[in-house]
């Protein structure tokens, strides 16, 4: 372990935090009126970590849906990790070993994605600096889901904190640093533009958010046109 | 759904979840990706982002919303520019949330 890749990957956790605690909290608030258990709703976040992916099956509970249904819209949900963890694999081979970076990867996220990514622009990644944002960005999922959990109808508005607008702005500025070349300004704008049209034509994508997927590949794909050398 | 369908969804989800994110990483590092795959890999975190910002910021509450009502909208533009002006999360953050809860609080 080395201490100061692990300090930085903690430091690096803390917005990823910030803008977990109320999807978290309303998690463990929604998890606890369909009917799940306390230890449920924060074992489902310990071993799940998907935001959207939970409350899409807190959704389909709701609606008195079956496993089977939550089990196949998760299939979508979590399908563009597959475009995240591969696109990650340049990045950490010859550095991570792949058991190690196999196992953390656990932890990827949109957000813990994004952040490891602005930091492999300049940095080669490191075990420690992965376990780092990947564990206390999962810890804080877990965490904040318990207390939601634990709080259920006590808890105040975090509306009005703002909170809400953690993840977006966090989106926001990790869309600015993800920007190095005029192809990653025209391929960002392609699938902000695509996810949106997708999203119209086809509202059940924005559920399951394979909107995001489409566009992805789309965009990416659309990049490719660009013959400028980096 | 029953104490034993809920335990079954958990763990069913969490597979479905766990493997795209693990088996590209533990299958895949062995080998060397041709050049024009690593170019369009290169793609994806603009790609990704650029999807994200516009749903979460044009699309909040999981439909589309153009409308001046919009306070993510309004909460954009502001973040973008400290984002752009500092490229530092923190601030971005910052900037973005204190923006939202006075737009919550007393405008919109």
């Amino acid at each position: 372990m080395q201490k100061q890749e692990l300090r930085q990957g903690i430091n690096d956790s803390v917005p990823i935090i910030l803008g977990y605690l109320p999807l978290g909290l309303a998690f463990g608030v929604l998890a606890n009126e369909v009917g799940m258990s306390i230890i449920q709703a924060t074992v489902m976040s310990f071993l799940c970590f998907t935001g959207a992916g939970q409350y899409i099956a807190i959704g389909v509970m709701q609606a008195g849906g079956a496993v089977f249904t939550i089990i196949m819209a998760n299939v979508l949900v979590n399908l563009r990790y597959l475009l995240f963890s591969t696109s990650m694999v340049p990045y950490l081979k010859g550095r991570v070993p792949t058991a190690l970076g196999s196992f953390l990867s656990y932890g990827l996220t949109d957000e813990t994605y994004a952040v490891a990514m602005k930091r492999y622009q300049d940095h080669s990644p490191t075990v420690s600096y992965i376990a780092g944002l990947n564990l206390s960005s999962h810890i804080g999922w877990v965490a904040s889901t318990l207390l939601g959990a634990i709080l259920g109808g006590y808890m105040s508005n975090t509306e009005r904190l703002g909170l809400g607008f953690a993840l977006p702005a966090m989106y926001i500025c990790l869309l600015v640093f993800m920007i190095k070349r005029k192809s990653d300004v025209f391929v960002a704008l392609s699938s902000a533009l695509l996810c949106l049209v997708v999203g119209y034509f086809l509202p059940a994508t924005m559920g399951n958010l394979f909107n995001i997927i489409i566009a992805t590949v789309v965009a990416a794909s659309l990049g490719m046109l660009f013959n400028e050398r980096d | 759904m029953s104490g034993t369908d809920i335990w079954v969804m958990i763990v069913g989800v969490s597979i479905v979840s766990m493997l795209p994110r693990v088996l590209p990483v533990a299958l895949f590092t062995r080998y060397e990706f041709p050049e024009p795959l690593k170019r369009w890999l290169s793609f994806i975190a603009p790609a990704v982002l650029g999807s994200l910002t516009a749903m979460s910021v044009l699309a909040p509450e999981g439909f589309i919303d153009l409308s001046i009502h919009n306070r993510y909208i309004w909460a954009f533009l502001p973040t973008l520019l400290v984002a752009i002006k500092t490229r530092s999360l923190f601030y971005s953050l910052l900037v973005g949330i204190v923006t939202m809860a006075l737009l919550y609080n007393y405008f919109l």
